[in-house]
């Protein structure tokens, strides 16, 4: 993707992973957002920030990741410089306005093989819309390695025994694993990649006022 | 959209090829070999069977990752029915592989949306006429049809209001074609529903929704939020 403009809507945790991900891959990166947090970051970490309009007939590769709907709309996919390539990344299809594309007056669809389809607009230029707007990671390509789903995994097990064990004490509601479950699966990751952890000393456990066997951070600390 | 669509499945899974099973088995061995943290807690807790019996019901991409997290559960002791929560995201040599273990999946690479909610129905469907005790979600399907077949038995008429979107018309017909047949359907399965742990942000925005409404039947446990 060395020298092509990829724009990533949305600089959550997924749009941070996206947009590293395409500048690792040589691509010239602009974010787009809604929110001033997560626009700084973006800027401060050297990315372009931008409106989606004024990346029209500049951006090569598009990518939503937003958990939001109507994030790249028929106008904006009608105003795209010729072969772009327009895909979503977030949980559901509706960040892209497929529907109104696929129902567009004048606007033929070809399937180039299967979860890539080109778009042509009657003024001639073409996009290609990959996984019909669907989570494009699992829809064109094997999502993420086992060693980080591994991760996920772990906290999903330990929470399907959590809410058995507890099932006559726990109220309806929605919880998160408590942070020295949390650590225990990042331990159980270390070894394999050859990490050797540094143990605090029992004066500098003190001093920060926590066990020197965790947890090491309060509940309201941002990794 | 028919009965037929409610309908137990004649044959005990559903995938593209049983033939890509071995082929899927190769790569499941390849990738517990990078997924340390599942297999560490399959040798700390498997000879304790934590959840010995218990009837799960997952809808969460059926790819090789995904089928060692299956399998965990399956050595915990778990009787674990599933289906993907995406249309394309199926890898279909691993869920031949589970298939061919012998656990009942619904999955394929490129399901339509009336295949895709009757998969979902029928990893929601257990033995004997039984739903799931605890469901491991991606995105909140599962959750969104039991929450959905509950208040259409308590009166409600959502599945008579104009849809958004043609997937929406057919969670629709899909819950009154079960309403149909059975009028008790969601209320004997929630019944017996104790809890949901949930994969993603979507998932998870969905969950504080329904408990800031007051809609919410379980307790849930926000997978999404843990760091690692």
């Amino acid at each position: 993707m060395a020298g092509k403009v990829a724009v990533v809507c949305g600089y959550g945790d997924v749009g941070k992973g996206s947009a590293q991900s395409l500048r690792g891959m040589g691509a010239r990166v602009i974010v787009t957002e809604v929110d001033p947090i997560n626009a700084l970051q973006a800027a401060m970490e050297g990315y372009e920030v931008k409106t989606i309009e004024d990346t029209l007939g500049v951006g090569d590769i598009y990518v939503t990741c937003t958990g939001n709907v109507d994030i790249i709309t028929l106008e904006s996919i009608a105003g795209m410089k010729d072969q772009a390539i327009v895909c979503n990344i977030g949980h559901f299809d509706n960040e892209i306005q497929v529907d109104r594309l696929n129902q567009a007056p004048g606007v033929v669809r070809m399937n180039i093989k299967p979860q890539v389809d080109m778009f042509t607009f009657p003024d001639g230029h073409s996009i290609y819309l990959l996984a019909e707007g669907r989570l494009v990671n699992l829809g064109c390509a094997t999502g993420h390695p086992s060693f980080v789903m591994s991760n996920s995994f772990a906290n999903q097990t330990l929470a399907q025994i959590d809410l058995w064990r507890k099932k006559d004490e726990y109220a309806v509601g929605v919880y998160t694993l408590p942070k020295y479950l949390d650590e225990e699966v990042a331990r159980l990751h270390l070894e394999k990649i050859g990490v050797k952890l540094t143990t605090l000393t029992q004066r500098q456990a003190d001093y920060i006022g926590v066990p020197v066997e965790g947890p090491y951070k309060p509940d309201s600390y941002r990794y | 959209m028919t009965s037929v669509l409610t309908q137990p499945s004649t044959t005990p899974y559903k995938v593209a090829d049983i033939h890509l099973s071995d082929w899927g088995r190769k790569e499941i061995s390849v990738a517990e070999h990078e997924m340390p943290g599942l297999m560490s807690i399959r040798r700390k807790y498997a000879p304790g069977k934590p959840l010995a019996g218990v009837r799960i019901t997952g809808s969460l991409h059926m790819t090789i990752q995904t089928a060692v997290l299956i399998e965990t559960l399956v050595e915990l002791g778990a009787s674990v029915r599933w289906a993907s929560c995406n249309i394309f995201s199926t890898q279909d040599h691993a869920a031949a592989a589970i298939a061919q273990a012998g656990v009942p999946v619904f999955a394929w690479k490129g399901e339509s949306l009336e295949e895709y909610w009757w998969c979902t129905y029928q990893a929601l469907s257990h033995p004997g006429g039984r739903g799931p005790q605890l469901v491991v979600d991606d995105g909140g399907d599962v959750t969104l049809l039991l929450h959905k077949g509950y208040e259409l038995e308590n009166g409600s008429d959502w599945v008579n209001t104009k849809s958004d979107s043609h997937e929406e018309d057919v969670i629709k017909g899909l819950l009154k074609s079960v309403h149909a047949e059975d009028p008790k359907r969601w209320h004997d399965i929630v019944a017996e529903w104790r809890g949901v742990s949930e994969e993603t942000t979507t998932g998870v925005h969905r969950l504080y929704k329904m408990q800031q409404e007051g809609a919410l039947l379980v307790p849930a446990i926000n997978v999404n939020d843990s760091v690692t």
